[in-house]
């Protein structure tokens, strides 16, 4: 059945069945995904999916139900299904269906080059990404993962207030991870390259770059345990934010799981760091013209200059509040309201890379983190995470630097930014970060 | 759900290029899940899943496609499109589907459909009252229910066309007591191929009770020692050591590759002697358990060691083709949007002939671990590392105080060899397994066992 067909029969069948407001948030998507190994097809997959969201007040209480055909029997099940779910929660807070906003920012997440891109080409591009990688050094043992994949989705939400919103996006990425071998020492390298927009992908420099990563790390020891000047790497810098990135939501600090609770308007971070959550961001991951509730996105500052602006809203945590939504509401096809940022990053300075290296005299570059799930914590800031990298010393890499754990706090670590690289990258969901000197963590190595 | 007719074109379609073989999945599933916070229902979510995942073979090569738009000829269409990534010429040019009847193993006498959701919270209630109510220090007190009927047809190019169903129900009960700024948890989590029926035979209360305990007899616990000392590891949930640290390195999916260190090694010794382990899917009523697995093949009980030595891998198609063996009824996937590959379903290491008396009275110093919580595992190198979720020490053959933080660290196939005393108490436990074919439940099991020396804790400075 046609989604708009199936969303009037749906909200006629749940208005005679005593819901007063209803929405239908829908995803559409389609994937394709190759991976190479050893110069054949390892595995190649194709996918079209569509997952329809459905929720309603009953008796002033929201219920929710989903599903992924829109036929007859989906109609009754989700009628009766969300009904049933909001007589038993216990949670009466006001949450709102939006009639929309008064207009949508116009947001460019869709590439139509990326669809004149043939299958062939694809191909080719992966099976090259793997030959150049393997041609490079002969201490390149093998290409242990080689993918390129792409993909596109439309978001619907309709509701009976009258809000009707779509909006497309595409995007594709490819990784490359090698694992070198010299001696007894084995090193893996790997680079990920993420975006729309197809001449961004370079077979040879990606392989360049994943190799050299490689090589530049055998041999690597670990080192006197102590404290240092550090400069996290872009990736592991923006690997960090994105771990703790949900102390800045207004429901974690609604629910005492912050401790940014009570801080708005203070100095949190050093002055040079500014933190914004950019929805219009063109061609960005998380690009978006409005939210999972239908508010129309916004750019903002949560970190202005070192000094927190805002949490991130949706409806009911910003009507808690007393203040405005910030358009951050999120929602996955099977799961209730939340709150996520989007395009999510602490701006660029205007430092080189080697500049940062210079300011920092002796230290390590860490350009690797393990155990983000396990080893931080956001409750308290804390984190301790296996590490590698590069000892520095005299603003020159000395030599390569593994089994070690950085240790911190993550609000500490915001306070301690001494300076900050022009290097801004992001990673697959959105959040971005340029390299950053900071003034110290403590190191446990030898 | 399809047509048989329908289903016999796209099979024709995705061999339309020089695939050797072909098949059809399709899913049906209506889930439900119910979260509860401190007695109130903080949401319920209903849902629905149906799509189809079509895979072809050439060789070695296999393609997977998958979608849910299942209008006829968006169908083909798919089909073709995943064949695109074979080149050859077509050797099937007409197929006949046998409609193949399953004998149901796994009777459901309350579909959970048919319960309404207001009884499914009436027994949350009654988790949620048990376990607030056993002690002071409780805090915090988490409780959720899911249950799943998946609806599944599987039809391929052997003439394979057979349909089936499992539901599963499941409830999980945490607890977490506090002290000052400490918090410990206790968590329970049982779960069956079964209905609404299964709530009225199982012992809530019981589960209720052993998550509070747990919690409260670890927020009065001192840490765990460090060191290399004689574990003795406690039935059921204990099992998990073994499912991670040996059970994944059995499955075709790391043999064929040759990435597992079992791989090779079939015949030969691997474990102690009194280790004997199985797999057994056919189980009646149990978590892990089907009727058929996710390739349509009926699920059996395979004998993986045998008094120490290693005697079959659990294998799925495409890695029997690699490695020139019988699929084994182990190919499972989370659902239409993975293909299937080898994994375990109730996996357990079977009873030895010592009493947990015995056991505990033989150790003069060690660590008891009652349950065990959560832990991860290098395939390339078998390295583990879990957390003991409730321990205690065990001196002069008597069980001592409880200690809290302990973790175990070690290698699976150096466990194996290592295990000393196997104890007749052999239950197994429910878990959620993940591998590259997605989320499956599966249960663990084993009677208590010792380990002669395993590293506990592993924080102290080398």
């Amino acid at each position: 059945m046609n989604i708009r067909d199936f969303k009037e029969r749906l909200f006629t069948e749940g208005t005679k069945a005593g819901f007063t407001d209803m929405e239908i948030f829908v995803s559409n998507s389609s994937n394709f995904r190759l991976q190479v190994f050893n110069k054949e097809v390892d595995n190649y997959s194709l996918s079209q999916i569509r997952g329809i969201s459905f929720r309603g007040i009953y008796n002033g209480k929201m219920g929710y139900a989903y599903t992924e055909i829109a036929d007859d029997e989906s109609i009754t099940f989700l009628i009766e299904n969300a009904k049933a779910n909001a007589e038993i929660t216990g949670s009466t807070d006001d949450i709102p269906i939006y009639e929309g906003s008064p207009s949508y920012p116009e947001v460019i997440a869709y590439n139509e080059d990326l669809n004149n891109i043939s299958v062939e080409e694809k191909m080719q591009f992966t099976f090259d990404l793997e030959a150049e990688a393997l041609k490079l050094d002969p201490r390149v043992k093998t290409v242990n993962y080689c993918i390129y994949s792409d993909g596109e989705g439309e978001i619907y939400i309709a509701n009976t207030k009258g809000l009707e919103q779509s909006f497309r996006s595409n995007m594709a990425y490819c990784y490359v991870s090698v694992v070198v071998q010299e001696g007894d020492s084995i090193k893996t390298g790997g680079r990920l390259a993420v975006g729309n927009n197809w001449s961004k992908f370079n077979a040879a420099a990606l392989a360049k770059e994943a190799v050299e990563e490689g090589l530049s790390l055998l041999d690597a020891e670990s080192i006197e345990s102590g404290k240092y000047p550090i400069v996290l790497r872009y990736d592991v810098a923006a690997d960090i934010l994105g771990t703790f990135c949900v102390v800045f939501s207004a429901e974690s600090v609604q629910k005492g799981l912050s401790l940014l609770e009570g801080k708005l308007e203070e100095k949190i971070a050093a002055d040079i760091v500014t933190l914004l959550d950019d929805p219009l961001l063109e061609n960005g991951i998380a690009s978006q013209p409005f939210d999972a509730e239908g508010v129309a996105s916004k750019t903002k500052a949560v970190i202005s200059d070192g000094v927190l602006k805002t949490f991130l809203h949706n409806l009911k945590t910003a009507k808690k509040d007393g203040v405005e939504s910030t358009g951050n509401a999120y929602k996955g096809i099977k799961s209730p309201i939340g709150i996520s940022p989007t395009n999510f990053y602490i701006q660029a300075g205007d430092k080189s890379y080697q500049q940062l290296l210079e300011e920092m005299g002796e230290g390590l570059i860490i350009i690797s983190v393990q155990g983000l799930h396990s080893g931080a914590n956001p409750v308290s800031g804390d984190f301790s995470l296996g590490a590698y990298g590069y000892y520095v010393k005299d603003g020159r890499i000395q030599r390569p630097v593994d089994q070690i754990t950085i240790a911190g706090n993550f609000f500490d670590l915001l306070k301690n930014v001494v300076a900050i690289g022009s290097d801004l990258e992001f990673d697959s969901s959105g959040v971005g970060s340029p390299s950053l000197l900071i003034k110290e963590l403590a190191v446990a190595g030898k | 759900m399809l047509s048989q007719e329908l289903i016999n074109n796209v099979i024709l379609a995705a061999l339309s290029t020089g695939g050797d073989f072909a098949e059809v999945f399709v899913e049906n599933t209506y889930a439900n899940s119910i979260k509860m916070l401190d007695g109130k229902v903080e949401d319920g979510i209903s849902g629905r899943d149906f799509g189809v995942g079509i895979r072809i073979f050439q060789n070695l090569r296999s393609v997977y496609v998958y979608t849910n738009n299942i209008e006829p000829n968006n169908l083909i269409r798919v089909a073709k499109e995943a064949a695109s990534a074979l080149q050859g010429n077509p050797t099937v040019h007409d197929l006949v589907l046998n409609r193949v009847t399953v004998e149901n193993n796994h009777p459901i006498q309350l579909y959970p459909k048919d319960v309404s959701k207001v009884r499914k919270v009436e027994l949350m209630s009654l988790a949620h009252n048990v376990v607030s109510n056993y002690d002071s220090t409780i805090s915090q007190v988490e409780i959720g229910l899911a249950d799943t009927e998946q609806h599944i047809l599987i039809a391929n190019s052997e003439g394979l066309f057979v349909e089936d169903q499992r539901v599963r129900t499941r409830l999980m009960i945490q607890a977490v007591a506090s002290k000052g700024n400490e918090k410990q948890s206790g968590f329970y989590g049982p779960g069956r191929h079964a209905g609404f029926e299964i709530w009225d035979q199982l012992d809530v209360e019981h589960y209720a009770r052993e998550a509070a305990r747990t919690a409260v007899t670890m927020i009065h616990a001192d840490h765990a020692p460090s060191g290399k000392m004689p574990v003795v590891i406690d039935n059921e949930f204990g099992g998990v050591i073994f499912h991670e640290a040996c059970g994944h390195g059995l499955e075709a999916t790391s043999v064929a590759k040759g990435t597992s260190v079992f791989t090779g090694k079939l015949g030969q010794k691997i474990a102690s002697d009194l280790v004997s382990a199985v797999d057994d899917g056919t189980i009646p009523n149990a978590w892990g358990s089907l009727n058929i697995d996710d390739e349509g093949n009926p699920t059996q009980r395979n004998v993986l060691i045998e008094n120490g030595i290693l005697k079959s891998y659990m294998i799925d198609k495409l890695n029997g083709r690699r490695m020139n063996m019988a699929a084994t009824g182990n190919a499972r996937r989370q659902s239409y949007r993975y293909a299937p590959t080898s994994r375990m379903t109730n996996t357990f290491i079977c009873n030895g002939t010592s009493t947990p008396e015995e056991i505990i009275a033989n150790t003069e110093y060690g660590l008891y671990a009652k349950y065990m919580g959560g832990g991860s595992v290098n395939p390339a190198t078998g390295e583990f590392n879990f957390a003991v979720r409730e321990g205690y020490l065990i001196k002069n053959g008597k069980i001592d105080k409880p200690v809290r933080g302990a973790t175990l660290i070690g290698k699976g196939f150096d466990v194996l060899l290592k295990i000393d005393m196997v104890g007749n108490n052999l239950a197994r436990g429910q878990g959620m397994c993940g591998s590259i074919s997605g989320s499956i439940p599966a249960d663990v099991g084993q009677p208590m066992i010792r380990v002669s020396e395993l590293t506990v804790g592993g924080r102290e400075e080398a």
